[in-house]
């Protein structure tokens, strides 16, 4: 497990990825440091308007700027790569020659992509919080319900709102785990997975689907926002846990009975 | 080695165990086993509830059957802030959670995606929070009439006032000319067993089809309120509990200061017995621009004569996006209510089929 998260960390791509989502609440909070006049409400992504008086809000505002692409398209690459970039690096079998067993194989290499899932969305957050916080300095924050809370708790709720978004983005890395046991190429399983995840959101806005949207893992992405309602609204991170819990298992099933029964060539 | 067959069982094992307990918690919501009652008993239930502290969740869903509006088709346009709203309410999925504590603590939270909207009630002081816009607004309730406090649940019943069962006993009467009153199976909402209180209208000339409320079987509160449209298997508008919790919530929910930056605007009370204050456009309302009312019941009609309508109303762009050209105007069918524009400028509404409003515009 150690040397599954050093070799992944150790990789220069995942680096990569992870300066690219760091860079994002940098662009944004630079950006509106820069412009001659605050944005007024209801303008840009939402709480936009709240970041120059709070640093941590740009966090935030990072955030339901990647939740739609940045996140799922590192995450994709990240969970696509688990097995189908072992088979075509051609150290697969050498992996299963190894006592450890094809089941220990595929746990490993999710939970890999599941910490990679927090490393992500921390990297925005913190980052984000940094960020603001050097551009903006710390103050009151707001709350969606008007009521104002202190830094400490405000911080809180950042790692709050940090924890749903991972917990959202695990289906999708099971998704990926499965599509990564089908092919050789990882290419076409980053791919895939990168495509189902925008599917997924392009569904959730048809009206005429309504009765699928409850079953799209992409559901309750953005409702990361119940977090930060005074009092915490827990609904929507029970429905979206349990939601991604389904799709952990349905999916971690059908990797297990693709990757046993498969051949393993390369 | 064992055959690849066992090897994919958990694949089929896993979304046959998800979908069978999907099943069963849809399935479960309904049916509690409650000792029967009359629709009376109900009714005096009904109206014996005095519970006033509570904290829940509430869930609105609209299956009105109106056209859906592509996003941004209201952007831009003069209507288009107030409109959206009202469309918003009309249609699609809402939460919102409640406090209450005592008849003059309220607090109210309408969830929307990313941003929310408070009404929070201390007292006489009342303030309205809309994250997105960031704006908070302040009015001061007029005092309470002098004989109100009497009026209010649990402050004793004096003689000569009727009780909650008589009450219910003379609605029964009063509804039945119209309305059949029955009860339901018991049903669970909330996590609550409640009966469900059906009124049905008599008449064969509305739309609805029906109106369940569910009646919590231990305190009388309502718990959901769904009415049904005719030959319509969804309610066509539902309000539901789907958290409750009795007693007093937290104290703190009920003080709002305006959060810094926010945009402070107080607002006048309109005071009782004045005319409206010039501006708000109520003013400029013709006295005899009063409607006139056809039938009674679940069948009523009520026309807005030519002078209460604004005349470019039938050519805005949203009015005209709505509804459609029929007959003698242009109309707006809901699964439940239904809008006809007529040529001369008049607009009936009512709880009909078109061709109802039609003979009432014409004078049948």
């Amino acid at each position: 497990m150690r040397s599954e998260l050093r070799v992944l960390f150790g990789r220069p791509r995942t680096w990569a990825m992870l300066l690219a989502l760091a860079a994002i609440p940098i662009l944004i909070a630079v950006a509106v440091r820069l412009s001659s006049e605050p944005p007024g409400p209801g303008e840009g992504p939402p709480f936009l308007d709240r970041v120059t008086q709070n640093g941590l809000f740009v966090g935030m505002t990072a955030l339901v700027v990647s939740i739609p692409l940045f996140l799922p398209l590192t995450v994709g690459v990240v969970a696509g790569d688990t097995i189908a970039g072992e088979a075509s690096l051609g150290t697969l079998r050498y992996l299963l020659v190894a006592p450890a067993g094809r089941v220990r194989l595929l746990v490993v290499k999710y939970v890999a992509a599941a910490v990679f899932c927090l490393a992500a969305t921390l990297t925005v957050v913190v980052v984000g919080a940094l960020v603001g916080l050097a551009l903006f300095g710390a103050g009151p924050a707001t709350l969606l319900s008007g009521d104002t809370v202190g830094v400490g708790e405000s911080a809180v709720r950042a790692l709050l709102v940090a924890v749903y978004v991972t917990v959202s983005l695990l289906g999708l890395s099971a998704v990926g785990l499965f599509v990564s046991t089908l092919t050789e190429v990882p290419v076409g399983a980053m791919a895939a997975t990168v495509v189902l995840s925008v599917v997924a959101q392009v569904l959730g806005q048809l009206d005429q689907l309504a009765w699928l949207h409850p079953w799209l893992f992409s559901r309750h992405w953005l409702g990361f926002a119940d977090l930060l309602r005074q009092p915490v609204s827990w609904d929507s991170f029970g429905d979206n846990a349990l939601l991604q819990a389904g799709y952990v298992a349905v999916f971690g099933a059908l990797a297990y009975g693709r990757f046993v029964t498969k051949d393993v060539l390369s | 080695m064992k055959r690849p067959s066992v090897r994919w069982a958990p694949a089929v094992v896993v979304p046959a165990v998800i979908a069978t307990g999907a099943l069963i918690s849809s399935a479960g919501a309904g049916a509690a086993d409650l000792e029967p009652r009359t629709p009376a008993q109900v009714l005096a239930l009904l109206a014996a509830s005095d519970v006033q502290a509570f904290a829940g969740t509430l869930e609105q869903t609209s299956e009105l059957g109106l056209p859906t509006l592509p996003d941004g088709a209201l952007a831009g346009s003069a209507e288009g802030s107030a409109a959206t709203a009202v469309l918003e309410l009309l249609t699609g999925e809402r939460t919102a959670r409640v406090y209450a504590d005592g008849p003059s603590n309220l607090r109210v939270q309408v969830f929307d995606t990313l941003t929310e909207r408070d009404v929070v009630r201390r007292g006489d002081e009342v303030w309205l929070y809309d994250y997105e816009a960031n704006e908070a607004t302040r009015l001061e309730l007029p005092d309470a009439p002098a004989g109100h406090a009497a009026s209010l649940p649990g402050a004793g019943t004096p003689d000569g006032v009727p009780t909650p069962a008589e009450l219910a006993d003379r609605f029964v009467a009063l509804v039945d000319d119209t309305t059949e009153v029955a009860v339901g199976a018991g049903v669970v909402v909330a996590g609550r067993d409640a009966y469900d209180l059906v009124l049905s209208p008599r008449s064969a000339d509305t739309l609805i089809g029906s109106v369940v409320i569910a009646v919590d079987a231990e305190t009388g509160l309502p718990l959901s309120v769904a009415v049904h449209a005719r030959g319509q298997e969804e309610p066509a508008a539902r309000v539901a509990f789907t958290r409750l919790t009795l007693g007093a919530p937290d104290p703190a929910l009920f003080s709002f200061t305006p959060p810094p930056g926010a945009q402070v605007e107080e607002v006048e009370p309109p005071q009782p017995g004045l005319r409206p204050p010039a501006g708000t456009g109520l003013d400029r309302l013709p006295a005899v621009a009063l409607p006139t009312v056809t039938g009674s019941g679940w069948d009523t009609v009520v026309a807005l004569p030519a002078a209460a309508v604004p005349p470019e109303l039938a050519k805005a762009p949203l009015v005209a996006q709505l509804t459609r050209a029929v007959d003698g105007g242009r109309a707006l069918e809901t699964a439940v209510v239904t809008v006809l524009l007529t040529e001369d400028g008049r607009a009936l509404v009512g709880a009909v089929p078109l061709e109802r409003l039609q003979d009432v515009a014409a004078g049948r």
